[in-house]
């Protein structure tokens, strides 16, 4: 169960060429990055897991969640995810059309009221949808129906993340729509976890990325005549960093693992809270480790760190999946917890 | 470095089944007050059972009475055996650091000697390393040893040292050659197996916070030990002894402490609504272990291919105890007690010994700031 090498070399060139620091920068004060994303979309990655015959390239969910890490990595400022394994894994699942350009998702607000009519028409808001007003398609799962409607016919309001990406609300006042019963296993909950589980690869290549910047930077910079890095004080945050990007790693690289070989519910509810709590101490500790430095626009910290703030949250914070799993937990029963953190999913 | 995702082969699911029916048949739950983790008790008796069962040095050669088992073979075992709070304490030593060792870097005759009675369950090991005036600086330890005819003549004084009253042999770690001025002092070290009833060795406890007879002072006045005894090559002990820390460090004892005690509380509030915040604490530790151990875990793949993961295994380790400790304070939050180790509740007896042992996680076997000076110099690429 590997990945193969080309995936993992093609998309980090791609990745290093396109996505420099100005690029990124650019791409939040323009509010999108067409030539990344016509870049990604030209070497077929965001639908790398999609079937052949829905118009994906084949390729498993290893391969896409290897993409996903390499695009947290580098920051990519692009909708990644959503175009293949969210939306795209929806439309695809229910037999709908992918259309050529980017597809999103309502990622599931408190606040969303969101309705597929008997006529086939949708209609009310979705919040926070990742970058609504690039996208061709929403793709929206509810009472077990799967709809495909274009945002074309959304009214739009406009907002950011923190790390400046777009978070749009769309709102649809009987939109017309592509409407089809969601078949076995394509569920709002199963979505949810999904979205997890892209948020998880993201942040494990972004908490890499930040651990190893700062490991470089605390080697360059020097004061009272010696790198930073020689102070104890520093070397703390360097290791616990990098402890966090491994940890965040593992969850993300073992979650992925057992969603490709069918339910993962488990894994990835304790890879989500385990990559929130990696992203909040790593977080902490990168910026310390930095100074100043790593709060000003012209350092390129923020780009990760940002990022990991916005994805800790996204598909479920801490308090949704420690209450997942601690409920899960103890449903076990004392006889039943080693087996569950052993065993995952599988005993249940 | 590089952690590598690993999952359990189906021939180590079938261990993994075969120690739980053991465990479930020799100490059902419920039955037996549980360790915590590797502090747990002695037990000639166990270690016998578990040696009978393959399980006690098992990764040694099958010429030397091991079993031929990999680190990953010996994980599902230990990680059960913690867990469980199973006692493990005996053996220990022996099992997790010192067998391999003496396979690695001993003689055959040392291999006859001392292998077969350790997979047997039969040898108890201590370690001596830190001395009154070195702990965390290793390599100036003092304890020195002189030549004499077929020997050595050893003087000087151990401390810390676990179980020194309860085993049969001691690992020790001591200059053999003079540090001459300004020279290297992790050169003319040598590792010396040392019985511990040798006349001249002395053993007395130091007792921990609490009274427990735990820690020793060994000292040595004039103790012979013959030339068969050195382990390797006289002088070079500096390397043995950091690659055995390197099979200290990484393992599931270094996660697992409170284990048997989280589990406990489950046990006694069963049925009971125990609310959001306990629900969420379950959830929290539950995820940590899920990834604490498949990162400890990859570690012993990594071993089983050949490599020394020594970077990682500090990582492991140091991350590893600190969320031991954590587990701990927030168990003591959560159930807002006043605690006793005379309680009614298991639960409460193990909390209230994890709260009086909790410091010493994250300072034996190498204290945490020591682990970061190790793995810092990896992450920057020098030398540990």
């Amino acid at each position: 169960m590997t990945v193969d090498d080309l995936i993992t070399e093609t998309a980090s060139r791609l990745f290093a060429e396109t996505c420099t620091h100005s690029a990124i920068q650019d791409a939040e004060a323009n509010g999108g990055a067409p030539a990344i994303w016509d870049a990604f979309a030209e070497t077929g990655f965001p639908w790398i897991s999609l079937p052949e015959s829905a118009g994906g390239s084949g390729g498993t969910l290893l391969d896409a969640l290897e993409v996903l890490r390499l695009a947290g990595y580098y920051a990519a400022p692009i909708p990644a995810a959503e175009t293949g394994v969210l939306g795209g894994w929806l439309l695809a699942s229910a037999g709908l059309d992918l259309p050529e350009g980017i597809v999103t998702i309502a990622p599931g607000s408190k606040q969303d009221w969101l309705s597929i009519g008997a006529d086939g028409s949708v209609s009310g808001t979705a919040h926070m949808v990742p970058w609504g007003r690039h996208a061709e398609r929403l793709a929206i799962i509810s009472n077990d129906k799967v709809a495909s409607v274009p945002v074309s016919a959304a009214t739009i309001a406009q907002q950011s993340s923190l790390a400046g990406e777009p978070r749009d609300t769309l709102t649809f006042d009987g939109a017309a729509a592509d409407v089809v019963d969601a078949p076995e296993g394509v569920t709002a909950e199963a979505l949810r976890f999904r979205g997890a589980l892209s948020r998880v690869a993201l942040m494990a290549g972004a908490i890499e990325k930040m651990s190893q910047l700062t490991v470089s930077y605390t080697n360059e910079r020097e004061q009272f005549g010696r790198p930073v890095a020689k102070f104890q004080a520093v070397q703390q945050h360097l290791v616990w960093a990098s402890q966090d990007a491994a940890l965040t790693r593992m969850a993300a690289d073992s979650a992925g693992r057992q969603a490709a070989r069918g339910d993962a519910r488990f894994e990835i509810a304790a890879a989500k809270l385990v990559a929130n709590q990696a992203a909040t101490r790593a977080t902490k500790a990168c910026h310390q480790a930095h100074g100043a430095m790593g709060m000003t626009q012209e350092y390129p910290l923020h780009h990760y760190s940002r990022r990991l703030w916005t994805w800790r949250t996204e598909f479920g914070g801490e308090r949704e999946w420690s209450r997942w799993v601690g409920s899960t937990a103890v449903a076990q029963g004392a006889d039943g917890l080693y087996p569950l953190v052993a065993g995952g999913t599988a005993v249940l | 470095m590089r952690f590598t995702p690993t999952e359990l082969t189906s021939d180590e699911l079938a261990l993994q089944a075969e120690v739980r029916d053991f465990l479930g048949a020799e100490l059902p739950p419920g039955s037996h007050e549980p360790g915590l983790g590797m502090s747990a008790r002695h037990d000639k008796a166990f270690s016998k059972k578990m040696a009978e069962h393959g399980w006690v040095g098992m990764a040694l050669p099958k010429e030397w009475g091991g079993s031929d088992k990999t680190a990953v073979d010996r994980f599902v075992v230990v990680e059960e055996m913690l867990r469980w709070g199973a006692p493990v304490g005996y053996h220990w030593v022996a099992d997790r650091q010192t067998g391999n060792i003496i396979n690695k870097f001993g003689d055959d005759e040392q291999r006859e000697r001392f292998l077969p009675a350790i997979c047997r369950g039969e040898l108890g090991f201590s370690i001596g390393m830190s001395e009154p005036d070195s702990g965390s600086d290793l390599a100036s330890v003092s304890t020195r040893a002189d030549r004499d005819d077929g020997g050595w003549i050893v003087n000087g004084t151990k401390i810390w040292t676990s179980g020194a009253h309860q085993n049969d042999w001691f690992i020790c770690l001591l200059r053999t050659h003079p540090l001459e001025e300004g020279g290297n002092k992790r050169e003319g070290l040598s590792q010396l197996l040392i019985d511990l009833e040798t006349p001249g060795l002395d053993i007395g406890p130091i007792p921990f916070l609490n009274g427990e007879h735990h820690f020793n002072e060994v000292s040595f006045n004039d103790v012979f030990v013959p030339d068969e005894n050195v382990v390797g090559q006289a002088g070079m002990g500096w390397n043995q002894n950091t690659t055995e820390m390197a099979y200290e460090r990484g393992g599931p004892d270094r996660w697992l402490s409170p284990f048997s005690t989280v589990e406990q509380l489950l046990r006694e509030t069963q049925g009971t609504d125990l609310g959001d915040r306990a629900v969420e604490l379950f959830g929290e530790m539950t995820a940590r272990w899920w990834a604490m151990r498949n990162l400890s875990l990859s570690v012993s793949r990594l071993i089983d291919a050949g490599e020394a993961p020594s970077i990682e295994s500090s990582l492991v380790k140091e991350m590893g105890t600190r969320f031991e400790i954590e587990i701990i304070e927030k168990l003591v939050e959560l159930v807002d007690d006043e605690l006793t180790l005379e309680s009614e509740s298991l639960f409460q007896r193990l909390l209230a010994q994890c709260v009086l042992t909790g410091p010493g996680n994250t300072i034996r076997g190498g204290t945490i700031e020591i682990l970061r000076s190790v793995a810092s110099k990896g992450l920057q690429g020098l030398p540990a």
